[in-house]
C-alpha cells in the first residue's frame, strides 16, 4: 500500500508494523485463550472493572502527557495504526458473524465438541483475542482524541469529539459494564405478590423489589383460516402459503383455489362432543374459543362442505374441516397484538408504585427496569402468569452519554461531509 | 391497497425512470430527467401510502417491504446525487438496481398482513427501518460507483472529482447507518433490556459499520489508493448484504436472530 526506502521497523512506522501489531495483539490474546480459556464476565464486576477502567485511564493519559513525543506513541494515536486495527477487529467479528454464538453462561462442555471450541469462537465476545484487540483499538482511539487537543483548533473538531469522545465511551462503559449487568426473570400469579427472580443460570434470588400483578390482559389478533395438507399439516400452496384474517360474517375469501364463505363466528365457543357428533355452542367463560362456520365450494367438489374450524384453548383440542381427503381448513393460533400487566411495585426503600408494563413500555424504578417478557404460553389469552425480567445496568448511563455523542456526530458527519481536500495524518 | 396493485405502480415508476435516465444520459440539462424521476418516484411512493393504510401498520416488517423502500430510495439517492455532481449514468446505475429489487418483489412476493408483533410496536421501528433502508441505498449507489470506478479506470478523465463525491456519499450513508444502529439500540434497550446482545444481525451491522469507518480513515491520507478504496467499499457492501438479507439464510444465525419477522 505504501511505497517508500523504509525498511521495516524503521520510524515513522506504517500500515505493515500495524498490521504486525494488530496480529501480535490477536496472537497474545490466542494463546490467554489456549491456556486458561474464555473470560468470566462476573469477575471482572465491581469493583474489579472500576479499577480495571481507572488503570486504563491513567495508562493513557500518562502515555499522552509523558510520552506523547515518542514516536510509538505518535504512531498509535494515527492512521497507521488505526487501519490494521480496525482491519482485524473486523476480521474477528466477520468470523463471529459466521460461526454459531451461545450465550457465555453456557459452559465449555455444553458446546460443539469442535477445534472452534478451543479457539472460544463460539463464544466470541467474551474470548481473550476480542477482548484484547477491542482494548487495542480503544487505546488508539483514545490517544488520538487526546493528541487532537493538542492541535490547531476548527469548527470540524466537533465533529471529530463527538465521534471518537462518543465510540470511547459507548465501548468502554458496554465492556466495562457488562459485568455489573443483572437479569433476573420474575413469574407473577394474577392477585399475588413475588419478590424472588431466576438469574440467567437458574438460580433463585431474593430480589430488593417486589412485584404484585393485579391483572394481565392479552390482546389477539382476529383468528386467521388457512387450508392444510392433511398428511403433513403444511399450509397450502406449499409455495406461498395463503391465510385469510376474519373480518366479518358474510365475507368470501379464495384460498389455495376454494371459494371459502364465512357463515358464522363465536368468539366464546365450547366444543362439546358426543360420542360421533362434535357442537359449538355458546360458552362465555375461562377457556371457551374462537369458532368460525365455513362452507367451502371446490370444482372438484359435489357438493359444498359446512362445518366449524377453530384453534381451540388450553381446554379444547383444535378443530379442522375436512374438505377432501387431501386438504382440510384449519385455524392457526392467533398472533398476539398485546400484553399488558397491572401492576404494583414495591422498592425495600418503601416505594410503592402502581403502573402498567408492555413490551417496549418497561417501567423504570430506583435503579432497575422491569420488562414485560412472557407469560404462560400455554395457556395463551387465559394466562394468569405474567413474566417479567428484571435488569440493573449501573453502567448504562455511561454508555448512552456515548451513543447519544455519536448520534450528534453522525448528524454532523451527514451535514459537514468528508474535508474538502484530503490531508496527511488526521 | 393491496399487493396485487405493485406491478402496475412499479411498471409506471421503473418507465419513468429509464425515460429519465435515458434523457440524463443524452441531454445537457437537468430539468427533464430530474422531473421523470420524481414523477416515477412519487406515483411509487403513492403505492407504499396505499400499502400502509391497506395494512394498517408502516410496511417495513417483511424482507419484502424493506425491498419495497429500497427500490424507492434508490432513484432518490440517484437523482439526489444527478443533481449536485452532474454525473450522467448515476440515474441508469440506480434504475437498474432499483429495477432489480422491484422484480424480486414481483416474482418473489412475501406474505403481507396487518400482523404487528408487540416488540415492533414502538416509535423507532419506522426511522429505525427507514434511516437504514435510505442508507442501503446511498451505499449501494456508491457500490456501483467503485465497479463502475474498478472496470472503467483508465478511462475516468477526472479522478480526484469521482473520488469527491465518493467520500462524500460515504459520509452521508456511513451517518445515517450510524443512527439507524444506534436508534436500534436505544430501541433494543426499551424492547428487549439491553442495547446490544450481538444478534446475528448485530453482528453482521457491526461489521459493516466498521467497514465503512475503515474507507473512511484509509482516505484521511492524502496517499490513499483509489483502487483499494474501492475495494472496501465493495467489501463492505457485501458485509451490508449479509446483514440485511444473508443472516436469514446463514447456517449460524438459523433461529437465533430476534431481528426476523417474516412468518407463514
Amino acid at each position: 500500500m505504501e511505497k517508500s526506502s523504509r525498511k521495516i521497523w524503521e520510524h515513522p512506522w506504517g500500515y505493515a508494523e500495524g498490521f504486525i501489531v494488530a496480529s501480535g495483539v490477536l496472537l497474545a490474546g490466542l494463546m490467554l485463550q489456549l491456556t486458561i480459556g474464555n473470560i468470566d464476565p462476573a469477575a471482572f464486576g465491581f469493583p474489579v472493572n472500576i479499577i480495571i477502567g481507572a488503570l486504563f485511564m491513567v495508562g493513557l493519559l500518562s502515555l499522552h502527557f509523558f510520552l506523547r513525543r515518542k514516536k510509538i506513541v505518535r504512531w498509535l494515536s494515527g492512521v497507521s495504526s488505526t487501519i490494521p486495527a480496525i482491519s482485524l477487529l473486523l476480521a474477528v467479528i466477520v468470523i463471529m458473524g459466521f460461526t454459531p454464538q451461545f450465550s457465555d453462561h453456557v459452559s465449555q462442555e455444553q458446546l460443539p465438541p469442535t477445534p472452534l471450541r478451543g479457539l472460544g469462537w463460539y463464544q466470541m465476545t467474551t474470548s481473550w483475542p476480542f477482548v484484547q484487540l477491542c482494548f487495542y483499538l480503544l487505546t488508539i482511539l483514545g490517544l488520538t482524541t487526546l493528541r487532537r487537543t493538542t492541535k490547531k483548533r476548527g469548527w470540524r473538531d466537533i465533529g471529530f469529539y463527538l465521534n471518537h469522545v462518543g465510540l470511547f465511551l459507548a465501548l468502554l462503559g458496554g465492556m466495562l459494564g457488562s459485568g455489573d449487568m443483572k437479569r433476573y426473570t420474575m413469574s407473577v400469579k394474577e392477585g399475588s405478590v413475588e419478590w424472588r427472580g431466576t438469574d440467567q443460570l437458574g438460580q433463585m434470588h431474593e430480589l430488593p423489589i417486589a412485584i404484585q400483578l393485579d391483572t394481565f390482559m392479552i390482546e389477539e389478533y382476529p383468528p386467521k383460516l388457512v387450508i392444510i395438507d392433511n398428511q403433513t399439516g403444511r399450509i397450502l400452496p406449499a409455495d406461498r402459503p395463503e391465510a385469510y384474517m376474519f373480518e366479518g360474517v358474510g365475507k368470501t375469501t379464495t384460498l389455495a383455489g376454494n371459494r371459502v364463505e364465512i357463515l358464522d363466528f363465536m368468539a366464546d365457543a365450547a366444543i362439546v362432543r358426543d360420542s360421533n357428533i362434535v357442537n359449538f355452542v355458546h360458552m362465555p367463560m375461562e377457556g371457551a374459543t374462537n369458532a368460525i362456520k365455513v362452507r367451502v365450494t371446490h370444482p372438484s367438489l359435489d357438493h359444498p362442505v359446512e362445518g366449524w374450524v377453530s384453534n381451540g384453548s388450553y381446554l379444547y383440542p383444535y378443530e379442522v374441516l375436512y374438505i377432501d381427503s387431501t386438504t382440510s381448513v384449519a385455524m392457526p393460533v392467533q398472533e398476539v397484538k398485546k400484553y399488558t400487566s397491572k401492576v404494583t411495585v414495591y422498592t425495600k426503600s418503601g416505594h410503592v408504585r402502581k403502573a402498567e408494563i408492555e413490551v417496549n413500555r418497561p417501567l423504570s424504578i430506583e435503579n432497575k427496569v422491569v420488562y414485560q417478557y412472557s407469560y404462560d404460553e400455554t395457556r395463551g389469552k387465559y394466562s394468569q402468569v405474567s413474566i417479567f425480567e428484571i435488569v440493573t445496568d449501573p453502567w448504562l448511563a455511561v454508555v448512552y452519554a456515548g451513543i447519544f455523542m455519536l448520534l450528534a456526530g453522525a448528524l454532523f458527519m451527514f451535514i459537514a461531509g468528508p474535508r474538502q481536500e484530503a490531508t496527511p495524518e488526521g | 391497497m393491496s399487493w396485487d396493485s405493485f406491478i402496475y405502480f412499479s411498471v409506471a415508476a421503473v418507465i419513468l425512470w429509464t425515460a429519465g435516465a435515458l434523457i440524463a444520459l443524452k441531454g445537457e440539462k437537468k430539468t427533464v430527467p430530474s422531473l421523470l424521476t420524481a414523477l416515477g418516484l412519487a406515483v411509487f411512493f403513492a403505492f407504499i401510502l396505499g400499502l400502509w393504510f391497506s395494512l394498517e401498520r408502516p410496511p417495513l416488517r417483511t424482507m419484502g417491504e424493506t425491498r419495497l423502500w429500497y427500490s424507492l430510495f434508490l432513484p432518490l439517492a440517484g437523482l439526489l446525487t444527478y443533481r449536485r455532481w452532474g454525473y450522467r449514468w448515476i440515474l441508469s446505475f440506480t434504475t437498474v438496481l432499483s429495477a432489480v429489487f422491484i422484480i424480486v418483489n414481483i416474482t418473489k412476493p412475501d406474505i403481507h398482513n396487518k400482523v404487528l408483533m408487540p416488540a415492533l410496536q414502538s416509535p423507532w421501528f419506522a426511522p429505525h427501518v427507514i434511516i437504514y433502508m435510505f442508507s442501503y441505498a446511498i451505499l449501494g449507489a456508491v457500490t456501483l460507483i467503485a465497479i463502475y470506478y474498478l472496470v472503467r479506470e483508465s478511462k475516468i478523465s477526472n479522478k480526484g472529482r469521482l473520488m469527491a463525491m465518493t467520500d462524500n456519499l460515504v459520509y452521508v450513508g456511513t451517518a445515517l447507518i450510524t443512527m439507524g444502529m444506534l436508534m436500534g439500540a436505544i430501541w433494543a434497550k426499551a424492547a428487549w433490556g439491553h442495547y446490544w446482545s450481538w444478534d446475528p444481525k448485530e453482528t453482521w451491522a457491526a461489521a459493516t459499520w466498521l467497514g465503512y469507518l475503515l474507507y473512511i480513515h484509509y482516505r484521511l491520507r492524502r496517499k490513499a489508493s483509489n483502487k483499494t478504496s474501492m475495494y472496501i467499499l465493495i467489501v463492505a457492501f457485501l458485509m451490508l448484504q449479509i446483514c440485511w438479507v444473508g443472516v436469514n439464510y446463514l447456517p449460524s444465525a438459523q433461529g437465533r436472530s430476534v431481528h426476523t419477522y417474516t412468518m407463514e
